[in-house]
């Protein structure tokens, strides 16, 4: 009392994300002992993530042994869809929080029987923004715009277009009566990620699933 | 302005801080480095901040952002500039330079109160 007081600076320097990426890092290894090939699905509301899955586990059948976690901030809607099509599905309400953390993950795969799964999909919340940064634990990250969302979309999402493993177009279906310049597309993808392979794809008709199943059967 | 994606960061970073600011001390400050990819707007993290510290023994502390900059580069005449946007022409008239940026989010520091604070809880 009556010292004038004075403030210490504590160095600290230290990841901020450090105890949701050990998080991660435990179930990766997991997953990985298991020969489960993993996949963070990211995508805006409404660009298809849902009906991309459905499309996808119904071509996948008898072919490989997936299991879905699937985000939502509320309803259970999502989960209901692809559980028509796949025995293991948890549906993760995430409540207020816009994207999935480790620890859910975590938790949720312990609601699933893995033995004999060899691909897990995470289906992320609609939000292009937030999941980027959180890492779940999975192998690789697919980021998926589509036409309805226009053109400017990998430009101004620049952390997932660099992040991603893989990019999906989906609605590709609807070219013709869009506006959506797709060389304009690739052109801003490859500037942030010169690598990344982008595949066209239509959830609806089908078109380019082909070569999405491919890549993940690489993945193994 | 959008504050919903810097309110989780927020959050983090104050989960992590109480696990580092010494007990019974006056938080006054915190400071963070964040990367250009990263796409957290420094106003709105500060506003998520005193959000999430409001009513805590961290309320009414200052978040430092240090926010790195794009660093840009010129595939026709070799300049190298840094820039707060990605997209951004060169002056020699190239349209689409490529930009980098990191994406670090690392919390570099704390300032606390030397004295103990009564006040503080």
């Amino acid at each position: 009392m009556g010292e004038p007081t004075r403030t210490v600076r504590v160095p600290i320097v230290e990841r901020v994300l450090e105890a949701n990426d050990e998080i991660a890092a435990k179930t990766r290894a997991d997953l990985g002992r298991r020969g489960i090939f993993s996949i963070d699905l990211i995508g805006a509301p409404g660009s298809g993530k849902t009906a991309l899955l459905e499309a996808t586990l119904q071509r996948l059948a008898g072919r490989r042994r997936p299991a879905v976690l699937v985000g939502d901030l509320a309803t259970r809607r999502d989960g209901d869809r692809l559980a028509r099509w796949c025995e293991r599905v948890v549906q993760i309400s995430t409540g207020e929080g816009c994207h999935l953390e480790a620890g859910q993950v975590r938790d949720a795969l312990r609601d699933v029987d893995l033995e004999g799964v060899d691909l897990l999909f995470i289906e992320n919340v609609g939000n292009l923004i937030c999941p980027v940064g959180f890492d779940l634990g999975q192998n690789v990250k697919v980021g998926l715009f589509s036409l309805t969302e226009g053109d400017d979309k990998a430009a101004k999402h620049p952390y997932l277009v660099t992040a991603a493993d893989l990019i999906l177009l989906n609605k590709i279906d609807l070219a013709p009566y869009l506006t959506f310049d797709r060389a304009g597309f690739e052109a801003d993808v490859r500037l942030l990620n010169p690598t990344v392979p982008i595949l066209e794809v239509s959830a609806t008709t089908g078109a380019g699933l082909d070569a999405w199943l491919d890549w993940l059967d690489q993945g193994r | 302005m959008p504050v919903v994606h810097e309110f989780s960061i927020a959050e983090a970073i104050a989960a992590q801080v109480l696990t580092y600011a010494p007990v019974g001390k006056r938080l006054r400050g915190v400071e963070i480095r964040v990367g250009a990819l990263r796409g957290l707007d420094s106003e709105a993290l500060q506003m998520a901040w005193e959000a999430v510290t409001f009513g805590t023994s961290m309320a009414d502390s200052v978040l430092e952002v240090d926010q790195r900059p794009w660093s840009i580069t010129c595939s026709e005449c070799g300049r190298e500039w840094t820039s707060p946007v990605p997209f951004v022409s060169c002056s020699c008239g190239n349209q689409a330079p490529s930009p980098t940026g990191g994406d670090e989010l690392d919390l570099l520091a704390v300032t606390v109160d030397e004295e103990d604070d009564e006040e503080a809880v």
